[in-house]
């Protein structure tokens, strides 16, 4: 409704011009897409100059990202840096581990998630759009001001430096952000007539979400289960904090500390290395799932 | 089916997700609060405890000029990351929207940054803009823009609270952002029917009115929903800054979340620190409010 009323008020608006395209006029159209060509350009050029500039340094020896002018590419294509992330960083260690946390957090999250997404969505109960409230304060509030309080309370629970203090961690953290996301889905993308149905065979309340409604909603599922994994996977605040001591380390901690406080970083190429292994999991990730996170990202995101 | 049933089937449901949120979501907030009006002194808390100091955190805080240069600066960095943000994604979603060989190739390309996590961010950004072996400056050398090496990172020339490695921070944080507000604002693209385009065409809209008259008013709420996000995640930010400068050179790109961080595990002044989070909590609030004011009426 919204798209023809503004068709019509376009139309009301712009006077009607004649139907010969001024000289001028074509001028400034060709002006407008070179602009738009060329601003385009440097916003890929801004975009990819980072991600090109750390596979080529991480196929690099040493001497050369130190010369100068810098290579623009490597001339002995180098794959020591690889052998050396593995084995001055024990990078596999680290990702192993933030894989640990990273999926029993997704798994946690989105189940806990889906369940309060769920009767939210569906049913009307006392309280409920004051606990969507408090759960949308939640996720909007920044990390931050939070910080001190959890550090002491995992302390006192005796939860530091363990796996599992950083999951219950961040499955709470991710859980506002999963319920907004799930409730919006299944009100937009789940016909509540299969439950119905459901129901009406003698499904229970829980039966019907079990057996119908989850698998039903698994597109949406997984792309929250993705985004979710991604938080956790990306987090560098908390797991520095609460899970920093030798082999538990995530690999964003492990990554941080090779890299050193301040100053310029050291074995730069190595690093580098480190960095495009740690960053090939969830790049695969996206690949598998581009079109299911597109699509449940705008479906919850966007109101209507 | 008895509506008490329903009703405990609704609270059994929601508990877990309300448990978490409460416990490790509000209640810790409301902690950080009351800790802002405690003294909590690691050298003094065996013999006088964490007693009430009233107002005293905050008047020393908004006395000492670091914090107050850390607030405007955080001021500063939401204004830019939000700005940069916006128009960069505006105009990566309309070159992004045309229909162009390759151009699945390139949204690809164009959304990896989304990918890498903040941390890394920093780190790659730190090593493309080392003074002396960044290609840029050896671009901007050989077109003669420049006779000796900017020092993104390092330049400590500041105009009011704005300086170079603020900017350059900003626009780390822009990046790893970006595709995010771009995927946002495709969506939101590609839902306006083509007809439209088409009938202002005939109308002899030119390109720029068919982009102010006809795709600015429709991606708005977007636009009002990332622009809240990104200002509310910006206050509290941490990450890119902390990683890249760890608040320098000279205190020039640190923010109040790497200002909160710092007193609490580096000088172990959790009252300050916490006297810190309770500004960037009334800050977010109030954006917040008004947010999910907005977002509940459209329900």
């Amino acid at each position: 409704m919204m798209q023809t009323v503004t068709t019509q008020s376009i139309r009301k608006q712009q006077p009607k011009v004649t139907e010969t395209i001024t000289f001028t006029k074509r001028i400034s159209q060709i002006g407008t897409i070179a602009l738009a060509l060329l601003l385009g350009f440097f916003v890929l050029v801004y975009v990819l100059l980072p991600i090109y500039w750390m596979v080529k340094s991480s196929f690099q020896t040493n001497y050369e990202i130190q010369s100068v002018p810098p290579l623009w590419l490597p001339t002995q294509f180098s794959l020591d840096t690889y052998r050396d992330a593995v084995t001055l960083i024990p990078i596999g260690r680290y990702m192993l581990n933030s894989l640990f946390v990273s999926s029993l957090t997704a798994v946690f999250a989105t189940t806990i998630a889906a369940m309060a997404a769920y009767v939210l969505a569906r049913f009307r109960f006392r309280f409920a759009s004051l606990i969507l409230g408090i759960i949308l304060f939640t996720q909007l509030i920044p990390h931050i001001t939070r910080v001190f309080p959890i550090y002491f309370f995992l302390q006192d629970l005796g939860l530091l430096n363990t796996y599992f203090g950083l999951i219950f961690a961040y499955t709470g953290f991710s859980i506002p952000y999963a319920v907004m996301m799930l409730q919006s889905y299944f009100r937009s993308s789940c016909p509540p007539e299969l439950e119905e149905a459901g129901m009406i065979d003698g499904c229970s309340y829980f039966g019907a979400f079990w057996r119908i409604v989850l698998p039903v909603s698994l597109p949406g599922i997984v792309a929250i289960g993705t985004f979710t994994f991604l938080g956790a996977w990306n987090d560098f605040l908390w797991a520095s904090l609460l899970l920093n001591r030798g082999e538990l380390k995530t690999l964003q901690v492990g990554l941080r500390e090779f890299m050193g406080e301040g100053g310029t970083i050291q074995n730069a190429n190595v690093f580098m290395a480190a960095c495009v292994l740690a960053t090939i999991p969830a790049v695969i990730l996206f690949i598998f799932l581009q079109r299911y996170m597109i699509n449940g990202i705008s479906a919850g995101a966007i109101k209507g | 089916m008895s509506e008490s049933r329903k009703n405990l089937f609704c609270y059994l449901m929601v508990s877990p997700a309300l448990i978490l949120v409460v416990l490790l979501g509000i209640l810790p907030m409301l902690q950080s609060l009351v800790m802002a009006f405690q003294e909590y002194n690691l050298l003094t808390i065996r013999r006088v405890g964490t007693p009430f100091v009233g107002l005293d955190n905050f008047t020393t805080l908004f006395s000492e000029p670091l914090f107050l240069q850390t607030l405007v600066q955080t001021i500063l960095f939401v204004v830019i990351v939000v700005g940069f943000v916006i128009i960069l994604g505006l105009l990566a979603s309309q070159v992004l929207n045309q229909n162009f060989l390759g151009r699945s190739a390139i949204r690809t390309l164009f959304l990896l940054p989304w990918f890498i996590p903040p941390v890394i961010a920093a780190g790659i950004w730190k090593w493309l803009l080392n003074t002396n072996l960044s290609p840029i400056n050896a671009v901007l050398r050989d077109v003669g823009l420049i006779q000796t090496n900017i020092g993104f990172l390092t330049d400590t020339n500041t105009v009011g609270p704005f300086s170079l490695p603020m900017l350059v921070v900003s626009l780390v944080r822009t990046w790893n952002g970006l595709p995010f507000v771009t995927v946002m604002l495709l969506a939101g693209l590609q839902s306006i029917p083509s007809e439209v385009y088409e009938a202002a065409k005939i109308d002899g809209a030119s390109a720029f009115r068919r982009f102010t008259d006809i795709t600015l008013p429709l991606v708005r709420p977007i636009i009002i929903v990332v622009a809240t996000l990104l200002s509310i995640s910006g206050i509290g930010y941490f990450e890119v800054n902390y990683v890249m400068t760890g608040g320098g050179p000279r205190d020039l790109t640190n923010i109040l979340g790497v200002y909160a961080y710092d007193q609490a595990f580096t000088f172990y002044r959790f009252d300050y620190a916490a006297t810190a989070s309770s500004v960037i909590l009334i800050l977010t609030s109030v954006i917040a409010f008004f947010y999910i004011r907005y977002m509940l009426k459209g329900d």
